[in-house]
C-alpha cells in the first residue's frame, strides 16, 4: 500500500512537473512597434536589460518602415482597425489626433502621477506632452528641439557673429552669400516646415484659429520667402532640398547656415571641430521665439490587453539611467533631467542650445489635418510660393484653410 | 457533360486566382469610391453616392494632376518607341559585340524603379550631380542647374528618367518582331530595287504594325499608371509640376488618410485607360 501511495505520489510529480516548469516560464508578451533613423540601430540591448529586470514580461519590439511617416501610420491605423494592433508603439504628436479620433489611446495619467520618475521630467515636457482634452496619452521618449548650426569659421572671415534675431541673420546671410557659397540652407523639401516654422511664427504668431494669417505670421512668412526670391541667401535647389541635401551643403561650406538639430551633432563635430556651433533659432525684437519639438513618445493602446506590462516597458524606457542609454543609442536627447545634467551623448555646445531652446519649444496643432500638412499641404504649397507660382500671402491663407477651414 | 465541365475545371485555379487577386481589390476599390473613407475614421463610413467624384472634377488639382499624366505618358512613351525602335533595328544587324550589346541593353529595365529613381535624383542633383558637372565642364552649362527644383526641368528630367527604363521594353519586344519578318522579304525587295527606307516602308513597317499596337498600349498603360519613379524623385513637386493623376491619388490616400476621395480618382484614371484600350479592341476588329 504505502509503495503504491509513494509511486502513485511519484507519478503525480513527475506528471506535474511540466506543468510547473510551463507556468514559471508563461511570459506576458508585449509587442511594440518602433522606428529609428538609422537602420543600423537596434534596441536588442535594451529589451534584454528590461527583461532581465522584468523577468515576467517579453518584449517583441518590431522595427516599422517609416517611409516619411506615411508608412508607419498607415500600417499603425490599419492594424488597430484590424485588432492586430500592438500594445505599445512609437508615436509622434503628428498622429495624436487621430489616434485620439479612433479612440486608440489609454490615458496614462493615473500611471505618471504615481510613477516615481515623473519629476525627473521637466515641466516643459509634460506641457508639451499633454493633449488638447487636457490629458497625458504620450510618454515622453526622446527628443530634439531644432536649432542653428552656423559655420563659425566663416563667419571669423569677417568678423561676425552668430545672429540673435532676425535683422542679423539676414545680414549674416547676406554677408555669407557670394560665389557657389549662401548663407542659409533652406529646407524647402520634405520635412522642411519643422525649419520654416521657427520664422514664421518667431516673432509672436500662433497657429491658432487665424493665426496663419496674422499680420505677424503674414510678415514673416514673406521674410522666409524672401529669403530665397528676393534676397537669394539659399542655393537655387533650395525649394527642393531635404536633410541630405542641406547636411550635405553645409558640411560642403556651401552654406554657413542650417537649421536642424541634435541628431547631426556628432557629425557636424567630428567633421569640423570647433569651427561649428549651434544656436538656438532667432527670436523677434519682443524677444519672442519659436523653436520646433521634434517629439519621440510612447503610449499604451486602448486594445492591448496586458496594459500594465505595456506601461512598465514604457517607463522603464523613460528612466534615467535607462532613457540614458536608449538615447545614446538613437542619437537624441534624452528626456530626463538627471540625464541632461550629465549628458555625454554629445558635446556640451550642441545640449545648451537644445535645453536651451526648451521654453520657447513648441509644436503645432494637434489635429488630424497636421499629417498632411507636414507630408504634403506644407512642401507642395511652399515649394509653389518658392517658385513665385503663388504669393507668399495665398501660402499662409492655404495653411488657415487647411487647419481651421 | 464531361466536355461542358471539364475545361472549367482546368480553368478554375486560374479563375479563382484572378478573382481574389485582380476581381475583388477591383470590386473593393469601386466600393471605397462611393463611400466616405477615412482610415482614422474607423465607425463612420456612409454612402456618398457619386460625391468624391463630383468633388475630384470640381479640384483644380485634378485637371492639373489630368495635363500632367497626358504629358507624362504622350512625352514618355514616345521618347521610349523612338529610342526603343532605333535599339532594336540596330541589334537586328550583325556586328561583332551583339550578343553583348543585346544583353546590356536589358539592363535599364531590370532594375527596380526605385533604384532608378535615386541614381537619377543624384545624377540631377545641384551640388553632386554628374549631369551638370560633365555640363559645366564641357561648356554646355555656364552654371549648375537645379533639374528637379525647377517647375520647367523637373517633368522633362523625370521624364529622361522614365524614357531611359522603358527604351529596353520597346528595344526587345520589336527585335523579336523584326526577326519575326521573313528575310526572303527584303531579298525580294531588293531584286525589285527597293532601297532601305522603302524596305522600311513597306516591309518592316507593316510587318511590326500589331507589335507596336500591343506593345504601345501596353507601355502607355504602365507609364499612365505608375508612380514610383516620381514620387522617389520629386514627390510630385515642386509644387505639384509632377504631380501626375495616379501620383494625386496615392497622396490623397496615403497622406490624406481619405481612401474614398483616392480610390474615385483611381476609377477614373482607370475609366480613361479603358477608352483607349476598347478603341483599339475596336479598331482591331475592323481590321
Amino acid at each position: 500500500m504505502k509503495r503504491r501511495t509513494l509511486l502513485a505520489g511519484l507519478a503525480g510529480a513527475l506528471a506535474a512537473a511540466p506543468l510547473t516548469r510551463l507556468h514559471a516560464q508563461q511570459k506576458t508578451t508585449i509587442r511594440w512597434w518602433y522606428h529609428f533613423d538609422d537602420p543600423k540601430m537596434t534596441p536588442d540591448e535594451l529589451v534584454a536589460a528590461f527583461e532581465k529586470a522584468n523577468p515576467g514580461i517579453k518584449i517583441q519590439a518590431e522595427s516599422i518602415p517609416w517611409g516619411g511617416g506615411g508608412d508607419y501610420d498607415t500600417r499603425l491605423y490599419t492594424s488597430l482597425i484590424a485588432g492586430n494592433g500592438p500594445d505599445t508603439a512609437m508615436v509622434k504628436f503628428g498622429n495624436l489626433a487621430r489616434l485620439m479620433e479612433m479612440d486608440a489611446l489609454r490615458p496614462l495619467d493615473t500611471w505618471i502621477d504615481s510613477w516615481a520618475g515623473k519629476s525627473d521630467i521637466s515641466d516643459d515636457l509634460w506641457r508639451l506632452h499633454t493633449a488638447p482634452d487636457g490629458k497625458r496619452y504620450y510618454m515622453p521618449l526622446q527628443y530634439v528641439v531644432l536649432y542653428l548650426y552656423v559655420r563659425l569659421d566663416l563667419l571669423a572671415k569677417q568678423n561676425l557673429k552668430a545672429p540673435t534675431n532676425f535683422d542679423e541673420f539676414l545680414a549674416v546671410a547676406k554677408a555669407m552669400t557670394g560665389g557657389q557659397q549662401w548663407g542659409f540652407g533652406m529646407r524647402g523639401g520634405s520635412g522642411g516646415h519643422d525649419s520654416w516654422m521657427p520664422f514664421v511664427f518667431g516673432t509672436g504668431a500662433k497657429p491658432v484659429k487665424g493665426g496663419f494669417v496674422s499680420p505677424a505670421a503674414l510678415a514673416q512668412n514673406r521674410y522666409f520667402i524672401d529669403l530665397y526670391r528676393t534676397h537669394k541667401v539659399c542655393p537655387p535647389s533650395a525649394p527642393t532640398d531635404s536633410f541630405v541635401q542641406i547636411v550635405n551643403n553645409l558640411k560642403a561650406g556651401r552654406v554657413a547656415m542650417a537649421v536642424h538639430h541634435i541628431s547631426t551633432a556628432n557629425d557636424m563635430a567630428a567633421t569640423f571641430g570647433d569651427a561649428i556651433t549651434a544656436v538656438p533659432v532667432p527670436r523677434g525684437p519682443a524677444g519672442t521665439g519659436w523653436a520646433t519639438y521634434g517629439d519621440g513618445s510612447n503610449c499604451v493602446f486602448s486594445a492591448s490587453k496586458n496594459p500594465e506590462a505595456a506601461w512598465k516597458w514604457i517607463s522603464w524606457l523613460s528612466e534615467g539611467p535607462n532613457n540614458v542609454m536608449y538615447n545614446k543609442t538613437v542619437a537624441q536627447m534624452t528626456v530626463t533631467k538627471s540625464g541632461a545634467a550629465n549628458w555625454t551623448g554629445h558635446p556640451k555646445r550642441f545640449v545648451d542650445a537644445t535645453v536651451n531652446s526648451l521654453p520657447i519649444a513648441a509644436v503645432l496643432p494637434n489635429l488630424p489635418q497636421t499629417a498632411d500638412f507636414t507630408r504634403v499641404v506644407w512642401p507642395q504649397t511652399t515649394q509653389k510660393a518658392l517658385l513665385g507660382q503663388i504669393q507668399p500671402d495665398e501660402m499662409m491663407q492655404t495653411f488657415e484653410k487647411l487647419f481651421f477651414g | 457533360m464531361r466536355r461542358v465541365v471539364t475545361p472549367w475545371v482546368f480553368l478554375a485555379p486560374a479563375l479563382v486566382a484572378t478573382a481574389v487577386l485582380v476581381l475583388l481589390p477591383v470590386l473593393n476599390t469601386l466600393w471605397l469610391s462611393l463611400h466616405q473613407v477615412i482610415l482614422f475614421r474607423p465607425r463612420s463610413r456612409p454612402f456618398v453616392g457619386l460625391e468624391n467624384y463630383a468633388k475630384a472634377l470640381a479640384d483644380p488639382v485634378f485637371w492639373e494632376a489630368l495635363r500632367h499624366s497626358l504629358i507624362w505618358v504622350l512625352c514618355a512613351v514616345t521618347l521610349q518607341f523612338s529610342f526603343g525602335f532605333m535599339a532594336a533595328l540596330l541589334l537586328n544587324r550583325s556586328f561583332a559585340w551583339r550578343g553583348i550589346a543585346r544583353a546590356l541593353i536589358v539592363v535599364p529595365w531590370a532594375l527596380p524603379s526605385v533604384i532608378i529613381g535615386l541614381i537619377w535624383t543624384w545624377m540631377l542633383d545641384f551640388n553632386l550631380g554628374v549631369l551638370n558637372h560633365l555640363g559645366v565642364r564641357l561648356g554646355l552649362l555656364s552654371a549648375s542647374v537645379p533639374w528637379l527644383a525647377q517647375a520647367g526641368t523637373a517633368m522633362a528630367s523625370v521624364i529622361l528618367a522614365l524614357m531611359w527604363q522603358g527604351i529596353p521594353f520597346f528595344a526587345v519586344t520589336l527585335l523579336a518582331g523584326l526577326q519575326a519578318i521573313p528575310a526572303e522579304l527584303y531579298e525580294v525587295a531588293s531584286i525589285d530595287g527597293a532601297g532601305a527606307w522603302g524596305k522600311f516602308r513597306h516591309i518592316t513597317l507593316p510587318g511590326l504594325a500589331s507589335v507596336i499596337a500591343t506593345a504601345l498600349l501596353l507601355r502607355m498603360i504602365w507609364v499612365a499608371n505608375s508612380l514610383d519613379l516620381i514620387l522617389v524623385m520629386t514627390g510630385g513637386g515642386p509644387g505639384t509640376a509632377t504631380q501626375t493623376l495616379p501620383l494625386h491619388a496615392f497622396l490623397t490616400a496615403w497622406s490624406g488618410g481619405n481612401y474614398g476621395q483616392g480610390s474615385a480618382l483611381a476609377v477614373m484614371l482607370t475609366i480613361l485607360l479603358l477608352g483607349v484600350v476598347i478603341t483599339y479592341v475596336w479598331r482591331s476588329r475592323e481590321r
